[in-house]
């Protein structure tokens, strides 16, 4: 606050043990955030702030935000957004808050579901439909992968951090699409925890998605449904073979700006699923911040640098907590292109091999994403 | 306006907690805990049995923190949120409820949507309210025993929701019943209520759920006793409406003014 009488931007600042980021979006609210976890980094808070604010839109709308004329009543109209919000803060199984892209989960029978999709949106009139489970996207029409940051990554979060309610119908502002003239979330739950996701303006109404045409369009493909409803965490289908020493892995497309995230292969060997997200989400910010940056797409760039680069892959690695040869967590991570794959390794696999053994699982995953 | 049926008239009470209720009830339990119905799913019942669905649309009407969104938790056996968030647009829950006609002795399964919505959403969004009210059967209106306004704030309810709306079921239900000691709407004035409106009135404790002995999972098979009085009404009010409907019933005349 003093800096910007004197023209100077501070945006962070750090003591011994606590990290205070600050942000100020549209010359109305300044978001402010401590944190004293181990191993935070300003980028990590730096994308809570854009994800709060992003909430905050989502679910009030940019106008109040800006022309604010009644404090008290904004504080009221916020307190909806707080689980959101909260769901920010704790431990997710997303990644998306802090990669920008959206999590995503490979079905089974991926295209089967996809042409149901289709053939649901043009039936139910609307060209924003998806298909999301456990706050993770399955499948979706194509209007709806063409969707903004961060309403892609907000709404699927949205729809895994509510409550479970068969059917739903709730206003919503698109940030970057649509901040002030509100649309409809529309939710239909098909499954416990696989529903389906339209984004409509004033038509269709809720209840012309009646039985009849969920019957006709989704009970057939009542088994493919069901097989997506472990995805969640594991993300791959199942028998997708990944090498034993892989404890973890996180696939970006930074074009497609989409991300499979899964910490769960050989989830019951060290460390826990917890610990795992953590490292995931420590190393992404080192790789992001140091190693790899700037990310694809950055407008500075020239023409023959982005060409050059996408060519040459880019390789790094990190052994933690090795007291002894043989042991330490491995996290390689690897660059090709426009997709970047995290890799978190037991203390068991040879540091010599990481990086084969990272582009091996690279080559066998581009066919999903 | 048809008179309305004398509880138990319709719906045999308790049935559920009869040998045969039990049986039919396994189809939305499982090892005592409530289960979860997707979209595209519904009760199973073992393969000889095979009834009939009345599916029913019923709007849970009533002012902020009043306890709508908990109550339909209650009712489809979920867990009632522990902080009052209020309800950010319309939400529908669906609640199975197999129950014993006295007429016919038949089992009919009651498939209930409730439509749940918010009130400052009712207010700021135009589509909403129509949105909920459009083929509605039923309306439930409720109050808070804790909160005199919105025990005061019926007859206004009333007249805006289901104003315009001859032949739908009302149904007002008094909820935090349990909290007697604060209470602010003493019997007295429930009473001259029912006279006045003649609507059924049915009272629900706001007590936690109860829990399995792992602590955590909520037990299904309790919530459902602590509740069933609320679903078994609901299932006669409308089934009367139904037949009344039909022309099954008589249609009394209006009874003359006291």
């Amino acid at each position: 606050m003093f800096g910007q009488n004197l023209e100077v931007q501070l945006s962070s600042a750090k003591t011994e043990d606590t990290t205070v980021v600050w942000k100020s979006f549209h010359d109305s609210i300044t978001l402010i955030v401590l944190s004293s976890e181990e191993g935070t980094s300003e980028l990590r808070l730096e994308r809570l702030l854009q994800m709060v604010f992003g909430a905050m839109v989502l679910l009030v709308g940019l106008e109040e935000l800006t022309n604010i004329r009644n404090v008290e009543r904004l504080k009221k109209e916020l307190r909806a957004s707080y689980r959101l919000i909260d769901s920010f803060l704790g431990d997710s199984e997303l990644i998306g808050d802090l990669t920008q892209c959206v999590d995503c989960v490979v079905p089974p029978e991926g295209s089967l579901l996809q042409e149901a999709l289709s053939g649901f949106a043009e039936a139910a009139g609307t060209a924003f439909v998806s298909l999301v489970v456990s706050g993770r996207v399955v499948a979706a029409t194509e209007s709806w992968w063409r969707l903004g940051m961060p309403e892609a990554v907000l709404l699927p979060w949205l729809v895994g951090s509510l409550p479970p309610q068969a059917a739903r119908d709730y206003p919503v502002y698109l940030p970057h699409g649509s901040p002030t003239v509100p649309h409809r979330l529309l939710t239909l739950t098909l499954l416990p925890g696989l529903e389906l996701c339209l984004l409509c303006g004033p038509r269709p109404p809720l209840s012309q998605l009646d039985a009849q045409l969920l019957e006709r369009w989704w009970q057939p493909l009542l088994d493919p449904l069901r097989a997506c409803l472990p995805l969640g965490s594991r993300a791959l289908p199942a028998g997708f073979p990944l090498h034993t020493d892989i404890l973890g892995l996180l696939l970006l497309h930074l074009e497609l700006k989409r991300c499979l995230f899964t910490v769960e292969p050989s989830g019951d060997k060290e460390p826990s699923s917890e610990q795992r997200r953590r490292l995931f989400r420590s190393f992404y910010t080192l790789v992001t911040a140091t190693h790899f940056a700037p990310e694809p797409g950055q407008p500075e760039e020239k023409a023959e640098e982005v060409v050059h680069r996408a060519q040459v892959p880019r390789a790094c690695y990190l052994v933690l907590g090795a007291e002894e040869p043989g042991t330490g967590w491995r996290l390689v991570a690897l660059q090709l292109g426009p997709r970047r794959l995290l890799l978190l390794l037991s203390a068991q696999s040879p540091t010599h091999g990481l990086r084969g053994l990272a582009t091996h699982t690279l080559h066998a995953l581009t066919p999903l994403l | 306006m048809a008179r309305l049926p004398a509880p138990g008239s319709v719906i045999v009470p308790d049935w559920h907690e009869t040998a045969e209720g039990k049986e039919y009830l396994a189809c939305i339990l499982r090892k005592n805990r409530r289960r979860v119905f997707g979209l595209l799913e519904r009760p199973v019942l073992p393969p000889p049995v095979a009834i009939d669905t009345a599916s029913y649309k019923i709007f849970v009407s009533g002012k902020s923190g009043v306890g709508k969104t908990a109550l339909v938790a209650k009712l489809a056996g979920l867990e009632v949120p522990v902080v009052h968030h209020e309800t950010t647009g319309i939400q529908t829950t669906v609640v199975f409820w197999p129950a014993k006609l006295q007429a016919s002795d038949r089992v009919v399964m009651f498939r209930f949507e409730f439509w749940d919505c918010g009130e400052s959403a009712l207010k700021k969004f135009d589509h909403m309210l129509p949105a909920c009210q459009e083929k509605t059967d039923a309306f439930l209106f409720l109050f808070s025993f804790t909160d005199r306004a919105s025990f005061e704030d019926l007859p206004g309810q009333l007249a805006r929701v289901a104003g315009e709306a001859p032949g739908v079921v009302r149904l007002v239900i008094g909820s935090k019943f349990d909290q007697y000691m604060h209470t602010d709407v003493p019997e007295r004035d429930l009473t001259a209520f029912r006279q006045a409106w003649e609507l059924p009135l049915l009272r629900v404790k706001s007590v936690p759920g109860r829990r399995l002995a792992d602590g955590r999972t909520l037990d299904g098979r309790a919530g459902l006793a602590d509740i069933a009085h609320v679903l078994n009404g609901l299932a006669e009010q409308l089934w009367h409406q139904d037949q009344v409907a039909a022309g099954l019933l008589p249609n009394p005349p209006e009874d003359p003014p006291s």
